[in-house]
């Protein structure tokens, strides 16, 4: 919006981030770009010519046969971590409610940070998703033609490519003015976000709503499935900024993250964990203890016990140890106040919120299927293959807009004018 | 910044609320400048009318589904006139598979009937007289043109203890059928009133004809998989690769949604052989199960032997909790076919 009035600037700026992003930067900055290119590429070529051959080559070999899902389990890793990514790209929109809206000029300073990660996230979901329907080309077509008002995936979709939008945007107008070392309108600032805060909540909210609500899969037919994905969204996007913080603060020279912040993200971080367990025990409570339901109690002991699949109690309990060690460490000022603790405590809350959101929020829901199978699901190395390609691409996008955005914040914070206040 | 911090809240404010006033005017002319009717059509993918059969579907549609019929009509008669040469080079001309295959290929014939106007289609099954030997599944698989090595079969059969109907305590894999103490339920698309799946298709490539056949476009899948999380009975299966058909074995009465050659990653189900019911037929199950457990008529007729049977013996659904109101029908007959010897004897106990 306000990028238009300033046309001839504007063009500068995506200059600007082009030449900051990819023509500038160390021999390690440019090892790791090439890494993630490679690796993007190599899980688009496998996507391309063996997922998806019968589709885009129409060859009779290949396909998703490939995959460990099946009519049991149809939604696999690429869905599981979808739903991770969802979670973690809210975190940009909560740091700039944080700073624009209430004020905090700590949280200012890094809110495009925040902003950043909800695009590289989003990315990765929309590939994530991509690779993961069957007819990619036909789904692009059909689903702005024939949205099925009904369907929660089109306002899935619509709500991420949304969110997508505002995050760039949001990104671009920041760029535009740090890098001229001046402050964002609020001209922009109060329509933007007035906007996109119903979004950060939105995204989870019809993600959780897309299984929430199924009949057929009495694992995820709760109320309480969409405020859980809310309430650890809320921790791991958190704990991957704070992460990033620490390593920035640590190795950019200059670059100064005020304590305020790291204080104020352990809070959201350790109150949204303490949520998230809260409702484990909950929901463990619900069908453990009367429940009677045979399918609902043989899905959540896939789930707690892993009867027939063992990897699901591991992920579970990994997510309620660690998910319990991190508030504990976090209630210690020793570790929370210095930054190893800080990094550990973040590292700790992705890992336990990785094993909460992913493989285990999904494949009980299937296992044992409507029919009462036990129709097991292990990703084959293809899905890895993809599913490592697809998050290059998120964490290729992360790396370039990220150091753009750090080098726009230096220049407004700690160089120019804003470094006086 | 000093001075933003000064001023700030009041600021915020007033604006926010102007910016408040501005959203909440474009929506509100946005929405009563929208096409009302077309905002309807969105908001209502399923009619009342429709499920009811009171209405058909419009004229131009129709054509459109038949032009895409000739269209496929063409493309398979291709292809089956590929494979069949491909046949008869390696067997010889004179070859019966070589005969069988062109003969096929000849008879291949993709229709685009419509609905019957006033029709409503329902199954019932007579659980007292099924013995559980799967012939359905199978004369389901060859009628429907389902692929042969991915075990598509829209028919699924579980064996069940007389006690209870647990769908956990059930087995789909048994291999020795009757037994007694056991009784047989297959299981396909019920085809309901309300259908979850309907409802998820982000695409309305599945929806519910105006004779109450849920069918698939699978023109228009995109593969999503979404409809089979949300299906209660497990009754849709997905195309994880090229579907692989013999020609020698190729059904060539295809109706355009029903067993039309598939495409890979797409999803399908039972359509109740709409090749044969929208042509006055019977589903291959009904015709080939040899106890003539099934029976498939429209609720509609008084006279059909679905509306005697549910006032005779009166009919149960599965997963009534689910609230889909299918319309596949299950009863327990008067006799029952499978081991009657020891049944008699001790039915008391075995309660």
């Amino acid at each position: 919006m306000a990028a238009r009035e300033y046309g001839g600037g504007f063009v500068d700026t995506i200059k600007y981030i082009v030449s900051k992003g990819l023509l500038e930067g160390s021999r390690a900055y440019y090892m790791a770009l090439l890494g993630l290119v490679l690796m993007a590429a190599y899980g688009v070529y496998v996507w391309v010519f063996i997922q998806h051959a019968p589709v885009f080559l129409k060859s009779d070999y290949g396909g998703m046969m490939l995959t460990g899902m099946s009519d049991s389990v149809p939604w696999g890793l690429y869905i599981s971590f979808f739903i991770f990514w969802v979670g973690v790209a809210a975190a940009g929109i909560v740091f700039g409610l944080a700073g624009y809206v209430f004020g905090h000029k700590g949280f200012k300073k890094v809110a495009v940070l925040g902003e950043v990660q909800a695009v590289a996230a989003i990315v990765t979901v929309l590939s994530l998703i991509m690779v993961d329907i069957g007819r990619p080309l036909r789904a692009m077509i059909l689903m702005p033609q024939l949205p099925n008002l009904h369907s929660m995936l089109d306002w899935d979709f619509m709500v991420l490519t949304g969110y997508l939008i505002l995050n760039i945007i949001g990104f671009l107008v920041t760029v535009h003015y740090y890098r001229q070392d001046k402050p964002i309108p609020r001209k922009f600032l109060v329509p933007f976000m007035i906007i996109a805060s119903p979004f950060a909540i939105g995204i989870h909210t019809v993600t959780a709503f897309i299984s929430q609500a199924l009949v057929a899969r009495p694992y995820w037919n709760s109320p309480l499935l969409a405020p859980r994905y809310v309430a650890t969204a809320f921790a791991s996007g958190p704990a991957i900024l704070m992460l990033v913080l620490v390593l920035a603060e640590k190795y950019i020279k200059g670059f100064k993250v005020d304590d305020d912040v790291y204080r104020k993200t352990m809070l959201v971080m350790v109150g949204a964990l303490i949520i998230g367990l809260y409702f484990t025990f909950s929901e463990a409570h619900e069908v453990f203890w009367y429940t009677t339901e045979p399918l609902k109690k043989a899905q959540f002991e896939e789930a707690f016990y892993g009867y027939h699949l063992g990897y699901l109690p591991v992920m579970m309990m990994l997510w309620i140890g660690l998910g319990a060690a991190a508030v504990i460490l976090a209630l210690i000022p020793k570790v929370r106040n210095t930054w190893p603790g800080r990094l550990l405590i973040a590292v700790i809350t992705i890992i336990a919120v990785i094993n909460e959101k992913t493989m285990s929020i999904l494949v009980p829901a299937y296992i044992p299927d409507p029919l009462g199978r036990y129709i097991l699901y292990y990703p084959t190395p293809l899905e890895y293959a993809i599913t490592l390609g697809m998050h290059a691409i998120g964490i290729l996008v992360y790396l370039v807009l990220a150091k753009v955005a750090i080098e726009v914040i230096m220049t407004h914070y700690f160089r120019g004018s804003g470094a006086h206040h | 910044m000093v001075e933003d911090k000064a001023s700030g809240a009041g600021l915020t404010r007033r604006e926010l609320l102007k910016a408040m006033a501005v959203v909440g005017g474009a929506s509100t002319i946005s929405f009563i400048a929208i096409d009302r009717e077309k905002l309807r059509a969105v908001l209502k993918p399923v009619s009342l009318e429709e499920i009811l059969g009171l209405e058909a579907e419009a004229s131009a549609d129709e054509s459109e589904l038949e032009r895409k019929a000739r269209k496929k009509e063409e493309e398979i008669k291709k292809w089956c006139s590929r494979e069949a040469e491909k046949i008869c080079s390696a067997k010889g001309g004179d070859s019966p598979e070589c005969k069988e295959a062109k003969r096929r290929c000849s008879m291949v014939k993709v229709k685009a009937t419509p609905a019957k106007p006033g029709v409503r289609f329902a199954m019932a099954l007579d659980i007292n007289k099924c013995i559980g030997c799967r012939r359905c599944a199978y004369a389901c698989v060859m009628e429907n043109n389902q692929d042969r090595e991915m075990h598509i079969e829209w028919i699924k059969v579980v064996s069940v203890p007389r006690e209870e109907f647990e769908i956990l305590n059930t087995k789909l894999d048994y291999t020795k059928a009757p037994e007694k103490n056991m009784v047989y339920v297959p299981m396909a698309c019920m085809h309901c009133e309300d259908p979850p799946c309907v409802m998820v298709c982000p695409v309305r490539a599945t929806f519910k004809e105006p004779d109450g056949i849920v069918v698939i476009d699978y023109d228009r899948c995109i593969g999503c998989r979404y409809c089979i999380t949300a299906c209660p009975y497990g009754a849709r299966r997905f195309n994880w690769r090229k579907p692989t058909i013999p020609v020698t074995e190729l059904n060539p009465n295809m109706h355009i949604l029903g067993n039309v050659l598939r495409q890979p990653h797409v999803t399908e189900k039972c359509t109740w052989c709409i090749q044969r019911s929208r042509d006055g037929g019977v589903p291959a199950c009904v015709e080939v199960c040899p106890v003539g457990a099934r029976s498939f008529g429209d609720l509609n007729d008084p006279e059909s032997p679905i509306r005697r049977i549910i006032e005779e013996y009166g009919a149960f659904v599965l997963r009534p909790e689910a609230g889909t109101k299918p319309r596949f029908f299950y009863y327990f007959g008067p006799a029952r076919t499978p081991p009657r010897e020891e049944a008699s004897g001790k039915s008391g106990g075995e309660g």
